[in-house]
């Protein structure tokens, strides 16, 4: 049984492991506080710019079908108003014809101009590359920062070394974390004006 | 001969889109994949090139390393550079103007304005 004295030496040592113990347990939750919060913000960061891809590719892909419609309406007139010519040739209405060429021309404006819009609205692909591109980015920093924790957790220095290494293989992404199809900060009226200051 | 204009953008999309509307308005067209591909591209051109339209965000030579480079160069000193980019905040432009960029326009674009940007400095009979 032991004495009085080598039972206080006993517990004393037992609560100087434990002070230790708390101590690493506090330099540990140090580390992952950082990577923690930067995580928590990045999620939202990364959700609001994949809600921005979702309604900027359905407002595109509205324009674009409006502009179809219009373009499909045009052909089908511009086809009606080829059968009047070939009536006007058969019952010899020359004088006719000309308002009906008008027409057409008129027409095929209107269809070439639906085709531009079309293309004007098709660079939504490329600032919805670029706003793929961030959140893919925020996505990719969230998992560096969980594998930092992991190495922490783990008292692994290699994962946290892995966190942190830029030569992971992981593309290498280029893009404006501003990019957006409808806002603007800036008109291209002040831009103008900036430059023509210069010159 | 039609005035040669040099499309540099990493997104084939705006690079396709460009050079069409280009091609429609009665220019040749020649494209870069980022600002290195850029200067070895106009390094071969033995012709030289009437304006530049770039884009800023990319790899290997972003759009200001690229202008500052033409600028450094005697033969592009009054090249006209248009800045084509969907960043359009302050800084952006400013830098864009310091390093000799003739003009800024943002992304997302339509043709006819970028047609009319060019028209600026270079006349064609169509865009004329």
């Amino acid at each position: 049984m032991p004495t009085n004295q080598g039972l206080q030496t006993k517990l004393q040592k037992e609560i100087e492991e434990l002070a230790l113990s708390i101590t690493e347990i506090v330099v540990k939750f140090r580390e992952l506080h950082n990577p923690l919060r930067e995580s928590s913000e990045k999620v939202p960061q990364a959700t609001e710019q994949l809600d921005k891809i979702s309604e900027q590719t359905e407002a595109a892909t509205h324009q674009m079908l409006d502009r179809v419609e219009e373009i499909v309406q045009q052909v089908e007139e511009s086809k009606s108003g080829l059968e009047k010519i070939r009536t006007c040739v058969k019952e010899n209405r020359i004088d006719d014809i000309e308002g009906i060429i008008q027409d057409l021309t008129n027409k095929a404006d209107v269809t070439c101009n639906g085709a531009y819009t079309i293309m004007d609205a098709l660079q939504f692909q490329d600032i919805t590359s670029q706003q793929m591109n961030h959140a893919a980015s925020l996505l990719e920093d969230i998992e560096n920062k969980l594998q930092s924790i992991m190495g922490v957790l783990n008292g692994r220095q290699d994962d946290k070394d892995k966190s942190s290494d830029k030569e992971t293989g992981k593309k290498n992404r280029v893009y404006d974390p501003h990019a957006d199809l409808f806002e603007k900060k800036t008109e291209q009226s002040v831009i103008d004006d900036l430059f023509a200051k210069k010159t | 001969m039609a005035l040669k204009i040099m499309v540099v953008d990493d997104s084939p999309t705006v690079v396709k889109f460009v050079s069409f509307s280009l091609k429609k308005g009665g220019f040749e067209v020649v494209t870069a994949c980022d600002g290195m591909d850029a200067l070895e591209k106009i390094s071969n051109l033995p012709d030289g090139i009437d304006l530049i339209i770039t884009d800023l965000n990319m790899p290997n030579l972003d759009g200001y390393g690229l202008i500052a480079a033409l600028r450094q160069n005697p033969r592009h000193v009054d090249t006209p550079i248009v800045i084509l980019s969907s960043e359009d905040g302050e800084d952006d432009r400013e830098r864009g103007m310091e390093v000799g960029a003739n003009s800024y326009l943002v992304k997302p674009f339509k043709a006819a304005v970028l047609i009319n940007e060019v028209g600026r400095y270079l006349k064609t009979e169509k865009v004329s």
